[in-house]
C-alpha cells in the first residue's frame, strides 16, 4: 500500500472523519454544555454559557445517586463474570465439541435474545417478589446475566473457533501437564476473546432500563437508568435538566475512557460475533 | 468443519465401534455438562415467565381487585386484536422499525466503508463510533429530549425551525426525534456488522475489476454488496429485531407513548404496570413475542435462501 | 432478607415507620419529619422514603408494591387522586372514630372531599394545591371577577402574546379539562363512580381547539408541562398563565421587578355566569392496610399532618394548606400574598374524578383531548365516552 495520496484524498477522508466524529460527539457535548450551566441558564438554547459546576455538587449532596452508581457498577460486573463463565463453557463446547442439540441451543440462544423484554418483566415482577429477590442485586443479575448469555455464547463461540487446539496436545506431547498446556498456551489465546465478551456484556447491563425500573423499588439495587427519575428540581415542578445532565456526565465519561482504550478489542469482539454467520 | 474433524476422528482412532461410541458419548456428556448452566438459566429466566405471561393472559386480572380473577379464554385476546390502538400501534411500530433501520443500514454502510478504507485516522473512528454504543440508551434519550424541547433546546435556537414547527410537538416530528436518538445509538453496532462482512471481500475481486476498467460505484454494487449479503441479512435481522421492541427512547423523549408515538411495548407497559392489568397485558406481550417471531422467520428464510443462493453459484 | 441490609431507607426496626412519598424540595417535608421524630420522643421513628418525582412512577411504584403485599409500606403520601384506588383495593386502612375527627377537623372542603370515598375517611389531608390565573400587570388590564377563557384568549390574541396552560399528553391535561368540564356545571363520573360524560365536554374541547389554533397558542403548547409554562411566562413570551403557586418565588429570580409586576386572580370562568371551577392536588397521608404497625403509622401521620407542618410547607415548599386556620399565620400570609384568593379557589376546586379506575380514565382523557390543535368539539363527547367506557371495562383503548 505504498500508494501516495492526493491532497483531494487527504482532503475527503478528513472530511468523512470529522463528519464521524461530529456525529458520535454532538449529544455528549450537548449534556457536557446543560450539565455547566446555571439553573436560570437552561433556558437559553445555547451550547455554552460559563461553567458553573453546581449541577454536580447538587447530585451528590445526598447519597441516592453514589448508591446507584455502586449498584450498577456491581451488579453489572457480577453479571458479566457469572454470564462470561457460563458462555465460556457452552461455547467450548459448541465450537469444540460434536454433539446432537448443538443446533437447539445455539437457536434457543438466538430466540432468548429475541425476547421483547416487556413481555417477561410483568411476570418476573410477580415471581421475584414470591422468591423474595425483588429489589435486590441478584433479582436485577439474573436477568442481566441471561440476556448476555446469547451475545456473549455467539462471541465466545467465533473467538474459540479462531484458537488452534492441536498446540496444546503438542505441548502436552513435549512434556508439559495438561493443566500448564491449558494456562502457557490457550488461555493467552483464549483472553482477548473473553476479554471482548465481558466489555460485551458489561454495557449490556451498564444499559438495562426496563428491567432495572420494575424490578426495584428503593435504592437497594437501583442503578443509574433507574435513578434518574428520582432528580428534582428546584421545585416540585421544575424538570431536573441541570442534575439529569450532570448525572449524565458522570455516568458517561468513564464508558468513553473505556472505549477509547479498549476500542480495538471491543470492534474485534463485535466482529467476530458476525463472522460467525 | 465439524464433520471433518469427526471424519478425522473416525480414521485416527481405529474400528471397534463400541469404543468410538463410547467416546462420542464421553463428548456428548461433557458437552452438555458444559451447556446445561447457560441452558437451565435461560430456560429459567425467560421460559418460565413467558409461560406465566401465558397464563396469566387467559385470566381476567386486574392487580386492584385480585379476588376478581377468572378464567375468560381467549377473551383478552380478542379484545387487543379488535382494538384499533393495537393495530395503530402496530403500525407505528413498524414505522419506526423500518425506517430507523433503513437509514441505520445506509449510515452503517458509509461509516463502515470509512473505517475500513480510510487511508489514516481510523483509530479515532473506530473510538467515537463506540460512544454512542457504549453510553446508557435514556441518557442519550434525556440528551435528545432535551436538545429538541421548544423551550430550552439547542435546536429550537437554530434559525431554520421556527417557534411553532417545533418536532415534538407533532407526531411526525416526535417520531422523527425518536428514529433519529435510535439511529444514532445502534448505527455503530451495525456499522461493525458490515465491517466484518467487508473484511471478507476480496480485494483481488476489486483488483481484477479496476483492470476491467469497472468503476468504483459498479464494483461497489456488483461485487461488494452481493458478497456482503449474509452480513447485511445478519445485521438486518437483529437490528429489525431490536427496533421493533423499542421502548427506552418513546419512554424518555415522549413519555406514555404521547402524540400517538406509542408502540406496542409502550402499550404493554402502560397495560401491565400503568394500568396493572396483568391479563389483558400479559396478552399484549405475547402478541408482541409473536411478531418479533414472525419477522425472525422472515429473516431466517432470507438469510438461508441468500447462503444457498451463494453456495449454488459457487458450485 | 438481602434488601433489608444496610439500607439507607426503609429501615426494619419495630418502631420505625417507613414514609413513602415524594421528595419535597424546599425541605418542608423533612422538616416535619425531623419535627415529629423529637415530638414522638422514641415511640416510633418515621423514614422518610422518597418516592420518584413524577406523579406517574410514583403511583406506579406505590400500587405495584401494595399489590405485593409489601409490608414495609407504613405511610404513603397519597396525591389526591389515589384516594379511590387505593381503597377500593383495600390497600389502605380507613380513619374511624376518633382519628377520623382529627382528619376532619377544619378542614378546606376541598382536600376533605379527596380523602372521602363510599362514606368513609381514607386518609389525612397534609398539604393541598391549586392553580391562579396569573397575569403581567404593566401587560394586561386586571381581568374582571367574571373573566372567561373565551374572553381571555381574544384578550391575548389582540395583544399579541399568548396564555401558557399545560396541553402536554399527562395528567396535567386531565387537570386542565376537568376543570374546564367542572367549570361548566358537568362532571366525568358520577357519585357511584359510573362514567357520565355530558355535554360539558364539548365546550371543553372549544376552549382547548380555540386556544391551540389561535395566535394566543403558546410555541409548544403540546409539551408544555407546568414548568415550561412558568418558562414561557418568565421568558415574556406570555401575559397569561394558569398555574400553581410555585411561580410566584420562582419569579423573584428573575430579577428587576418582574415579581412586582405579577397579577393573580381566580382560575377564569368556562361560562361566564357560573364560577369557575380550579383544579385541585396535593398530598394525603394514608395508613397501609399491609403495614404492622398500624397504630403507631396513624399516630405518625397526625404528626405530620399538624398546622405547624402545613405553615412549614407553605413557607418552604410553596404548598398551600388544607387546614383553614393555617391561612391566618403570620408565616402563611407573608409567603401568600395572594392567600385570600388561594383559599377560596380551594374551597372552590373541582376534584378530579372519583373512581378507582381513575388511572385508566385519566388515561383516556388524555388520549381523546391530545393533540391540542387537532381535537374536534363536535365528536368529542361520543369519542370521549367511548374511549371511558372501554378503561372501566378494562379494555385497551
Amino acid at each position: 500500500m505504498s500508494e501516495r495520496h492526493t491532497p483531494r484524498e487527504r482532503a475527503f477522508w478528513s472530511i468523512g472523519i470529522l463528519v464521524v466524529l461530529l456525529y458520535a460527539l454532538i449529544p455528549v457535548a450537548w449534556m457536557l454544555s446543560l450539565s455547566l450551566k446555571k439553573p436560570e441558564q437552561v433556558a437559553d438554547r445555547k451550547f455554552y454559557s460559563g461553567i458553573s459546576f453546581k449541577n454536580y455538587e447538587v447530585i451528590f449532596s445526598d447519597d441516592t445517586f453514589l448508591r446507584a452508581l455502586v449498584n450498577s457498577i456491581g451488579i453489572a460486573a457480577i453479571a458479566t463474570i457469572i454470564s462470561i463463565g457460563l458462555a465460556a463453557m457452552a461455547a467450548y463446547a459448541t465450537s469444540r465439541l460434536d454433539f446432537t442439540g448443538k443446533t437447539v441451543i445455539l437457536s434457543g440462544a438466538l430466540a432468548v435474545a429475541m425476547f421483547p423484554p416487556i413481555s417477561i418483566v410483568g411476570s418476573l415482577f410477580e415471581l421475584w417478589r414470591t422468591i423474595g429477590l425483588y429489589d435486590t442485586w441478584l433479582g436485577l443479575i439474573i436477568p442481566y446475566m441471561t440476556f448476555t448469555l446469547p451475545l456473549a455464547i455467539y462471541t465466545l463461540s467465533a473467538f474459540f473457533r479462531e484458537i488452534p487446539w492441536e498446540l496444546e496436545q503438542a505441548a502436552q506431547v513435549d512434556g508439559a501437564t495438561p493443566f500448564q498446556a491449558f494456562r502457557k498456551i490457550i488461555v493467552p489465546l483464549a483472553a482477548p476473546g473473553v476479554f471482548t465478551a465481558a466489555i460485551l456484556v458489561f454495557i449490556f447491563a451498564w444499559n438495562d432500563f426496563i428491567f432495572a425500573n420494575t424490578l426495584t423499588s428503593t435504592d437497594n439495587a437501583r442503578t443509574v437508568p433507574a435513578a434518574l427519575a428520582f432528580f428534582t428540581g428546584a421545585s416540585q415542578f421544575e424538570q431536573p435538566i441541570g442534575a439529569i445532565s450532570a448525572a449524565a456526565v458522570v455516568v458517561t465519561v468513564p464508558i468513553i475512557i473505556m472505549v477509547l482504550i479498549f476500542q480495538r478489542r471491543i470492534v474485534a469482539g463485535l466482529t467476530a460475533g458476525a463472522v460467525k454467520g | 468443519m465439524e464433520a471433518a474433524s469427526t471424519t478425522e476422528t473416525r480414521t485416527a482412532t481405529p474400528p471397534a465401534k463400541k469404543g468410538i461410541t463410547d467416546r462420542a458419548k464421553a463428548e456428548r456428556k461433557l458437552a452438555w455438562m458444559l451447556c446445561a448452566p447457560a441452558v437451565i438459566a435461560m430456560l429459567l429466566v425467560t421460559g418460565w415467565p413467558i409461560l406465566y405471561a401465558l397464563y396469566l393472559s387467559f385470566q381476567r386480572f386486574d392487580l386492584r381487585f385480585p379476588d376478581q380473577k377468572e378464567f375468560v379464554g381467549l377473551s383478552n385476546y380478542s379484545d387487543v386484536l379488535t382494538s384499533s390502538t393495537w393495530w395503530s400501534d402496530v403500525w407505528t411500530t413498524l414505522i419506526i422499525t423500518v425506517v430507523s433501520v433503513s437509514i441505520e443500514l445506509v449510515l452503517g454502510m458509509l461509516i463502515a466503508l470509512v473505517m475500513h478504507r480510510a487511508i489514516f485516522g481510523r483509530g479515532p473512528v473506530r473510538a467515537a463510533i463506540l460512544i454512542p454504543y457504549g453510553i446508557i440508551t435514556v441518557v442519550a434519550a434525556f440528551a435528545w429530549k432535551y436538545a429538541f424541547d421548544p423551550t430550552s433546546g439547542f435546536v429550537a435556537g437554530l434559525p431554520l425551525i421556527s417557534d411553532t414547527a417545533q418536532p415534538l410537538n407533532t407526531k411526525a416530528g416526535s417520531l422523527l426525534v425518536i428514529i433519529l436518538a435510535e439511529v444514532w445509538k445502534t448505527t455503530p453496532f451495525m456499522a461493525l456488522l458490515l465491517l466484518a462482512g467487508l473484511a471478507l471481500v476480496p480485494d483481488e475481486l476489486h483488483e481484477a475489476a479496476k483492470v476491467d476498467g469497472a468503476s468504483t460505484l459498479q464494483r461497489f454494487f456488483r461485487i461488494t454488496i452481493p458478497l456482503m449479503k449474509p452480513a447485511i441479512l445478519v445485521a438486518l435481522l437483529f437490528r429489525t429485531l431490536d427496533a421493533f421492541r423499542i421502548f427506552d427512547n418513546i419512554y424518555i423523549i415522549q413519555p406514555g407513548g404521547a402524540l400517538g408515538t406509542e408502540s406496542v411495548s409502550i402499550l404493554g407497559y402502560n397495560v401491565t404496570i400503568n394500568r396493572v392489568n396483568v391479563g389483558l397485558g400479559s396478552a399484549v406481550s405475547i402478541l408482541i413475542f409473536i411478531c418479533v417471531i414472525l419477522i425472525a422467520i422472515f429473516f431466517v428464510k432470507a438469510l438461508g435462501t441468500s447462503t444457498a443462493q451463494q453456495r449454488g453459484e459457487e458450485a | 432478607m438481602l434488601s433489608a441490609c444496610g439500607s439507607s431507607e426503609g429501615g426494619g426496626g419495630a418502631r420505625s415507620i417507613n414514609w413513602y412519598v415524594f421528595n419535597e424540595p424546599g425541605g418542608s417535608y423533612d422538616a416535619a419529619v425531623a419535627d415529629c421524630n423529637k415530638q414522638a420522643g422514641g415511640k416510633y421513628h418515621i423514614n422518610y422514603v422518597k418516592l420518584p418525582t413524577d406523579a406517574n412512577q410514583q403511583r406506579e411504584l406505590i400500587v405495584r408494591r401494595l399489590a405485593a403485599k409489601d409490608d414495609s409500606i407504613d405511610l404513603i403520601g397519597m396525591d389526591v387522586i389515589w384516594t379511590a384506588e387505593l381503597a377500593q383495593a383495600g390497600w389502605i386502612e380507613p380513619w374511624e372514630g376518633e382519628r377520623k375527627a382529627v382528619a376532619e377537623k377544619d378542614k378546606l372542603s376541598g382536600p376533605l372531599k379527596t380523602v372521602q370515598y363510599k362514606g368513609k375517611t381514607w386518609a389525612i389531608p397534609f398539604t393541598s394545591n391549586t392553580q391562579l390565573l396569573w397575569y403581567r400587570k404593566d401587560k394586561v388590564d386586571k381581568p374582571p371577577a367574571d373573566f372567561t377563557w373565551d374572553e381571555m384568549i381574544d384578550d391575548a390574541v389582540s395583544k399579541n402574546t399568548a396564555v401558557e396552560v399545560q396541553a402536554r399528553q399527562y395528567e396535567g391535561l386531565t387537570v386542565w379539562i376537568n376543570s374546564l368540564i367542572a367549570g361548566a356545571g358537568g362532571q366525568i363520573v358520577d357519585q357511584n363512580a359510573d362514567v357520565k360524560v355530558d355535554d360539558s365536554a364539548k365546550k371543553a374541547a372549544e376552549i382547548e381547539s380555540k386556544l391551540a389554533n389561535s395566535k394566543a397558542a403558546p410555541p409548544g403548547m403540546s409539551t408544555n408541562a407546568e414548568d415550561q409554562a412558568r418558562q414561557g411566562f418568565e421568558s415574556g413570551r406570555s401575559d397569561y398563565q394558569v398555574n400553581y403557586p410555585f411561580v410566584y418565588p420562582s419569579a423573584a429570580m428573575v430579577g428587576k421587578d418582574f415579581q412586582k409586576n405579577m397579577g393573580w386572580a381566580r382560575f377564569p370562568r368556562t361560562e361566564k355566569d357560573r364560577p369557575s371551577r380550579p383544579p385541585l392536588g396535593g398530598i394525603n397521608i394514608g395508613v397501609s392496610h399491609y403495614s404492622k404497625k398500624r397504630d403507631l403509622a396513624f399516630d405518625a401521620a397526625e404528626c405530620l399532618a399538624q398546622p405547624k407542618h402545613q405553615a412549614i410547607a407553605a413557607e418552604k415548599g410553596g404548598l398551600p394548606p388544607t387546614t383553614q386556620s393555617v391561612y391566618d399565620t403570620p408565616t402563611v400570609k407573608k409567603a401568600y400574598p395572594f392567600a385570600d384568593v388561594l383559599r377560596a379557589s380551594i374551597e372552590a376546586a373541582a376534584p378530579r374524578p372519583v373512581t378507582p379506575a381513575y388511572s385508566d380514565i385519566s388515561l383516556a382523557i388524555q388520549k381523546t383531548f391530545s393533540p391540542p390543535d387537532g381535537v374536534d368539539p363536535s365528536n368529542i363527547v361520543s369519542k370521549l365516552r367511548d374511549r371511558m367506557d372501554k378503561a372501566a371495562e378494562g379494555k385497551i383503548f
